[in-house]
């Protein structure tokens, strides 16, 4: 238990950090009433002057996109960020030097981060139900959900990870993250779901890790995925998160012989 | 002034010449913001053809129409965001030691503002314009041109304004930031999806319908299922900007004379 003392640290140190911006925090709850309005507002235009899709009534469309909205609150902190700032700053050479495995750390650091945007869900999804009518899926759906949502979390993770550790050879990767995001938030699933993408470039998108990260868990909320496919469904998205960590492992023993030589 | 104003342009584009790649780097940043934009809003038309009304031609031409305003906007004016920044660190006094307007000094502060925003936004106008079967005249040329420039100064207008707040209070950020958000994700779809009271907020107290809604419906030959009035509305755009702009500038005034009088 006491190795994990230190990581439990730094997760608590960075709930706190996190914490102190309560303004901001409020103006996210408000940017998300206000975005779950807009797709009110949005889908019910669509389904009201169109033919509704296939098996994806207009009540299950405003469940996904809201849901979607709501794991936004978690998915969006890039608990990674700090890679890039300790880089820039040159923290990265007293971390190394200290007796602990520093990605442990920062996934501690930002799942510490997360836990503040969490709390952010509550009063969203309060808020959010004077707007709209969520669909509420049996006990044992929302399990699989949770359990697929904390799969997603973790390749969003990694994925981040890796996009930031291009900062050990760059420095400056602000501009390809923002394009990974925004290409990310299209092909995840997080605006729409990916079944509207039309021909082989909607069987496609269902191959690519971003997939694993909104639409899966999804889809299992929403029923599309139905139980007898759940297990495919989250041995897929395992493989995504081990994929995406090794990647993230192999960068990071290349990145710190990188740090090193550069250093001596 | 109007000397200093070139002299400025010219030391913009010699940086843009000097920074190749920078400005390729933004370019291409743009283009996949917009991109990813105009992705998701074509592949939800394929599923549903209909938006109150308007297919994805005409949507593509509502975006355009916002996309080249706004992009006008940050060409020219974006430096007025940077306003609160320098209040809060103490580097905005430096302007009134010399002898040109407040206003023209920050918007001439050389901050590699590149105009390739603006250079994207005018080949999209052009190709929404042929796809979305637009007849195009002199006339047409002219109302446009004076639709996009009245478009910015609405953008100005709303900008300034924001950014004279700050005279008062010291952080503004998540207001600007509520409203940029509020711009980007309503300006995307005919207002008349939304319910009434958001309807007169776009229309009236922050103008952004004048942006590209009601000049499109001008443009397209569309009746304005709104509010009901007349197309020609949709001319109106430089005027309201012009307005805007205006009350702002005075706005600012009055913030600057407070500011010169606490600080000496």
């Amino acid at each position: 238990m006491t190795a994990f003392a230190p990581y439990i640290e730094y997760a608590r140190k960075a709930f706190a950090r996190e914490a102190t911006y309560r303004i901001e925090l409020l103006a996210e709850i408000g940017s998300v009433v206000l975005r779950v309005y807009l797709l009110r507002s949005l889908w019910t235009a669509l389904y009201a002057h169109n033919m509704a899709p296939m098996g994806l009534p207009l009540h299950a469309m405003i469940t996904y996109a809201t849901v979607a909205m709501l794991m936004s609150l978690v998915l969006e902190v890039d608990g990674t960020r700090v890679i890039r700032e300790k880089l820039r700053e040159g923290g990265i050479a007293l971390d190394l030097m200290k007796p602990i495995v520093v990605p442990f750390a920062y996934f501690s650091d930002g799942l510490g981060q997360t836990m503040v945007h969490a709390l952010a869900i509550l009063p969203s999804l309060l808020f959010s139900l004077l707007l709209v009518h969520i669909d509420v899926p049996s006990a044992a759906t929302l399990a699989a959900f949770l359990l697929s949502f904390a799969l997603g979390y973790g390749v969003n993770f990694f994925v981040n990870f890796l996009m930031n550790g291009v900062a050990f050879w760059t420095l400056e990767t602000f501009g390809l993250q923002l394009i990974v995001r925004w290409i990310s938030d299209l092909l995840s699933g997080q605006i729409l779901p990916l079944a509207f993408f039309p021909g082989w470039f909607g069987r496609a998108v269902f191959a690519l890790p971003f997939a694993a990260i909104y639409s899966t868990p999804l889809l299992i909320y929403i029923g599309i995925i139905p139980p007898r496919q759940w297990a495919t469904a989250l041995v897929v998205q395992a493989a995504w998160l081990v994929a995406t960590a090794s990647a993230s492992f192999l960068l990071w023993r290349a990145a710190a012989r990188h740090v090193v030589v550069q250093g001596g | 002034m109007l000397a200093a104003y070139l002299q400025y342009w010219k030391i913009n584009l010699l940086t843009m010449v000097e920074y190749r790649t920078d400005f390729f780097m933004w370019l291409g940043f743009t283009i996949v913001y917009h991109g990813t934009a105009l992705a998701a809003l074509a592949v939800t038309m394929m599923r549903f053809p209909s938006m109150n009304g308007w297919n994805l031609r005409e949507m593509f031409f509502l975006y355009a129409l916002w996309m080249t305003a706004h992009e006008l906007h940050n060409a020219l004016f974006y430096n007025v965001v940077y306003v609160p920044e320098y209040i809060r660190e103490g580097r905005f006094d430096r302007f009134f030691v010399r002898p040109f307007d407040t206003l023209f000094q920050v918007l001439t502060v050389p901050s590699r503002t590149f105009p390739d925003g603006f250079i994207l936004g005018c080949v999209t106008l052009a190709i929404a314009t042929a796809a979305a079967g637009i007849h195009v005249t002199a006339l047409t040329i002219l109302v446009m041109a004076a639709v996009v420039c009245g478009g910015a100064g609405i953008d100005l207008g709303i900008s300034l304004f924001v950014a004279s707040l700050s005279f008062w209070l010291i952080r503004v950020d998540t207001l600007r930031w509520a409203v940029m958000s509020l711009e980007q994700d309503f300006t995307r779809y005919p207002i008349s999806i939304y319910t009434r009271a958001v309807r007169v907020v776009l229309a009236y107290v922050l103008p952004f319908a004048f942006m590209n809604y009601f000049p499109a419906s001008y443009l397209l030959g569309k009746h304005d299922t709104a509010f009901g009035l007349s197309p020609e509305v949709g001319l109106l755009t430089p005027l309201i900007g012009l307005l805007w702009s205006g009350i702002s500038y005075v706005f600012w005034r009055i913030g600057l004379n407070r500011y010169q009088g606490t600080g000496s």
